[in-house]
């Protein structure tokens, strides 16, 4: 699934910089109709997420069911998307990938308030630095303009700073 | 004809269908004889003309009707209600003798794992073979596996081949009937899932020339009549199918020669207007094969499932023999009360299978030597998962109205996990016989529930799981005593600027003035004050004045808002008492109120229902997983703290010593005044547990939460998969090193130094007299536990 992500982020580098181009022009960014979950928030995540990664050890059942709901997802059938994940999340509950990929499909269905709480349960639970953390908080930066509320949106997106350390804080 | 066509058309028709048989009539010859045979060739003549007139109408109608109503008929079936699907894969945390008892609830059983619908255990190894199931979003064909454990979890998964597999979704178990519809039930099946043998088998037997005939099958009968005589007993009847189907759809059971007629003329009109293909799957849905209590079980799909426990799809050539031979009488050849005749009835089918050349001699001789072997389990159960159906239901009617759901075919997919359930039915029977004084003077109910789902997995009302009645799982509105404690507390630490865990709070004597009644003085539960405590000892010993003395500093108004936040409706009456738990609560409500503390702060309704599909496997209802964020999430992970504090020093310390591994339990118990009621509420990442116990007429039962519901809550928990699991504290935290009496800030090699969580700034700012600058009072932000 990453290296499938690496690539659409190659592709997509270019729309992302066009909209983020687009984005400047207007002041607060106005929410763009067409949601990409793809270009607003996985491919920046890909491409400003480098740095300190953490790929936490899979259950290939869990793999297995993601990559399902992933293909699932590209061909439009998020209702499918949802029921794979929730049966991978049944094995896995607190698996913080499986909690942001479900964020993003809620993000593609409309439901802003359900984006935003599967991105934050997946921040706590999750490494709370990289890349995933980067989708955390564009995930719930975008579900809150939604909801149109800005100053926490704005938040969210100072937050993705956080997401780059370069070394863990160890004790 | 104008008088006689008011007098009903069956009278008539009655008349003229013995008027030709008895009107012949030989004479002697000569005048009379000529004028007789006149008369009777007029008679003949009238009653010809007679019937034509009114025969034909009638015919007519017949077939209108016919069509009609076989065009317009609608098949009942009852809804099914699903466990939760077990999922196979490598790592999973299972026992080989839970997976047993998922299969048997599943429908299979021990035998041959060659065959479909069984399975073999050997020690650490489980063979079988899965039947089909058609889930919502996927037809899953049978297949074979093998599951092999290590220890108490699965190690690996094959296919038939030695394939390695990573995950398999095993059919889910039916629970039972919703509101059953009354009279009948059946699995309706297409005539292209049926298994070829049963489609040709059924007309080898009861109807060879079905393809052929228009309806009636003169060879048929005279065939029938023959080698009934022959046997000197009724073996084969010589209605066709499509007369058997006319009957049973149409027809009262009599056998007068009327309907005879009916029948008949039905029989050809259906097979003027409908396929044969049409005609035989009504006739396979719709054939009587015996009785489910009240419910008639119709068609094959139903009786597969009744007495075999399998999809018809799954049914071997001997069950298919037996069950074809039912159609011609279900109670007569009935496997479990007349095994007998039921046997001789399927070895002839068998006989008959063998003579029109389906199956081969050998395969007809090795059949012929099994036993009956129906599954009786559906037989003896009476009605399990009674309680867990009770809130199916409930949440079913809350969204369906109640003609959308009877009889329709739906199909709901629960949480429930058979399993747990298991354990939980059983941990609750034993634990309260051998914590009660007398035979079963105690009552009880448990739930188990996934955290961060609210998926709803054991649901227990009745110490006699399968008694139906009252479910005090979901009405027994009982005091909660102590339970409620943790939310008091929960609201002083939403207020870092002024509680964290180690707050002095003064346990002494206390009064609260109560408008128009007399003052109110809580006592401790052992009647000693314990002066000034750290908050969170006075929460983890359950101390009754230090929480009066809390409670009224943030308010009752504070803790009935906050219920009622966290999905409960207490009523509007607000009293103080409700600080100790004078406060009627379901075991339900108090498991949805500690759900967001199990899930790290992330609150979601408890559910019992995950989707709903119709007969046709399309979706109408789904509930999905919603989560809201609990705002205090950092309060609410120090109260995490402290409930695991009363695990391993507070008022449920006598609990790891009951558990081989304690996995972190966080726990409270609960007993309310005069030893009427116990609770123990206790969760890990995995499970949340709610035990409830005392006396149906809430009369002093001697129980206490940690002396009677926690063993029990030890019991369930024991018999649950379980691993450790990582907790992630909220970012908010910070961790300091603390020692005693008086909270200070100390270092790490302190005597007694304990670390305790702060939200960050609300930390003791007192150096303790052995604090090293030098070292680190801080212990990590954050961290991983």
């Amino acid at each position: 699934m990453i290296r499938s992500l690496q690539h659409a982020a190659q592709l997509t580098v270019m729309l992302a910089v066009i909209a983020l181009l687009s984005a400047c022009a207007t002041q607060p960014p106005a929410p763009t109709e067409d949601l990409s979950v793809e270009e607003q928030v996985r491919a920046p995540a890909a491409e400003q997420g480098r740095g300190l990664q953490v790929y936490p050890l899979r259950n290939p059942a869990v793999t297995e069911l993601s990559d399902a709901a992933l293909a699932a997802e590209r061909a439009g059938d998020l209702d499918r998307a949802v029921l794979l994940l929730e049966r991978a999340l049944r094995i896995q509950p607190r698996d913080p990938e499986l909690l942001q990929h479900m964020a993003e499909i809620r993000l593609e269905l409309g439901e802003w308030e359900q984006a935003e709480s599967f991105a934050a349960r997946s921040f706590d639970v999750g490494p709370r630095v990289g890349e995933l953390c980067q989708r955390n908080w564009r995930t719930m930066a975008l579900a809150r303009e939604r909801l149109q509320r800005y100053g926490e949106a704005a938040n969210a997106r100072q937050r993705l700073q956080g997401c780059q350390v370069e070394a863990p804080a160890r004790l | 004809m104008a008088t006689g066509e008011r007098s009903g058309p069956f009278d008539r028709s009655n008349h003229y269908s013995q008027g030709p048989a008895g009107a012949p009539k030989k004479g002697s010859p000569g005048t009379l004889s000529l004028v007789l045979r006149r008369l009777v060739i007029h008679l003949f003549l009238f009653l010809l003309g007679l019937s034509l007139g009114l025969g034909l109408p009638w015919v007519g109608w017949l077939d209108r009707e016919a069509e009609r109503r076989f065009a317009e008929r609608q098949w009942t079936q009852d809804s099914r209600i699903y466990a939760r699907p077990l999922e196979l894969y490598a790592g999973r945390e299972l026992r080989p003798d839970d997976l047993v008892l998922e299969l048997e609830r599943v429908g299979l059983r021990a035998g041959d794992p060659g065959r479909v619908g069984r399975f073999r255990q050997r020690g650490q190894r489980v063979d079988l073979h899965a039947p089909a199931f058609r889930f919502p979003d996927q037809d899953q064909p049978a297949q074979r596996l093998r599951v092999e454990f290590e220890g108490a979890r699965v190690r690996r998964l094959e296919g038939r081949t030695g394939q390695p597999l990573t995950l398999v979704r095993l059919p889910p178990a039916e629970l039972g009937d919703l509101l059953p519809s009354g009279s009948d039930d059946r699995t309706l099946t297409r005539l292209a899932d049926f298994p070829p043998l049963l489609v040709t088998g059924i007309q080898a037997v009861e109807d060879r020339q079905f393809r052929h005939h228009h309806g009636l099958d003169p060879r048929g009968l005279a065939r029938a009549v023959w080698t009934n005589l022959r046997r000197g007993a009724l073996v084969q009847g010589g209605s066709t199918i499509t007369q058997q189907l006319v009957k049973n759809l149409f027809l009262s059971p009599d056998r007068s020669l009327i309907r005879k007629l009916n029948e008949a003329v039905m029989a050809i009109s259906l097979e003027r207007h409908f396929s044969k293909g049409e005609i035989l799957e009504a006739y396979l849905n719709e054939v009587y094969l015996g009785q489910d209590g009240a419910q008639a079980i119709h068609g094959f799909g139903r009786a597969s499932e009744y007495y075999f426990g399998l999809p018809v799809q799954a049914l071997d050539v001997d069950q298919i023999a037996l069950l074809i031979g039912m159609a011609r009488g279900a109670s007569w050849y009935h496997p479990v009360r007349n095994p007998e005749r039921a046997r001789t009835r399927r070895d002839f089918v068998l006989g008959q299978f063998l003579d029109t050349g389906l199956i081969e001699e050998d395969q007809h001789d090795r059949l012929v030597a099994r036993p009956l072997d129906v599954s009786t389990h559906r037989q003896r159960r009476q009605r399990p998962n009674a309680a867990f159906l009770e809130l199916v239901a409930r949440q079913l009617r809350r969204d369906y109205r109640d003609e959308d759901l009877r009889g329709t075919g739906l199909k709901v997919f629960t949480t429930l996990s058979p399993s747990a359930q298991h354990a939980a039915e059983r941990g609750l029977a034993q634990g309260l016989a051998e914590r009660e004084r007398t035979t079963d003077e105690l009552q009880g109910a448990a739930l188990l529930i996934e955290p961060s789902s609210g998926e709803i997995r054991a649901l227990v009302g009745d110490r006699e799981a399968s008694r139906r009645g009252f479910n005090r799982a979901l009405d027994a509105r009982r005091s909660v005593g102590s339970v409620i404690k943790p939310f008091v507390y929960l609201l002083a630490l939403a207020q870092p600027d002024r509680y964290s865990l180690v707050t002095p709070i003064f346990d002494g004597p206390i009064e609260v003035e109560l408008p128009g009644q007399p003052t109110w003085q809580p006592r401790n539960y052992d009647d000693i004050s314990h002066g000034e405590v750290a908050l969170m000892d006075a929460l983890a010993n359950s101390y009754n004045q230090a929480t009066v003395a809390l409670g009224t500093e943030v308010g009752v108004g504070a803790l009935y808002r906050l219920l009622g936040q966290l999905g409960v409706e207490t009523g509007k009456d607000q009293h103080p008492s409700a600080l100790l738990g004078a406060i009627p609560l379901t075991p339900l409500q108090v498991a949805q109120l500690y759900q967001p503390l199990a899930a790290e702060g992330y609150s979601t309704p408890l559910r019992a229902i995950t989707q709903v599909v119709d007969a046709d496997n399309r979706e109408i209802g789904r509930y999905p997983m919603r989560l809201r964020p609990i705002r205090e999430e950092g309060a609410l992970a120090l109260l995490d703290f402290a409930l695991r504090r009363t695990v391993t020093n507070g008022t449920a310390r006598s609990l790891p010593a009951l558990l081989r591994d304690d996995a972190g339990i966080r726990g409270k118990t609960g007993t309310t005044n005069d030893r009427r009621d116990a609770w123990f509420v206790g969760y890990t990442r995995q499970w949340l547990g709610v035990v409830w116990a005392g006396r149906d007429d809430n009369a002093p039962a001697g129980v206490t939460g940690a002396t009677t519901a926690l063993p029990v809550w030890a019991r369930i928990f024991e018999a649950l998969p379980h691993s450790p699991q990582p907790t992630q504290w909220p970012e908010a935290l910070e961790w300091f090193w603390v020692d005693w009496p008086q909270a200070q800030l100390a270092s790490e090699d302190c005597p007694d130094a304990l670390a305790v969580p702060f939200i960050q700034g609300s930390q003791p700012q007192v150096l303790s007299d052995c604090f090293e600058p030098a070292s680190r009072s801080r212990w990590g932000r954050g961290r991983r536990r």
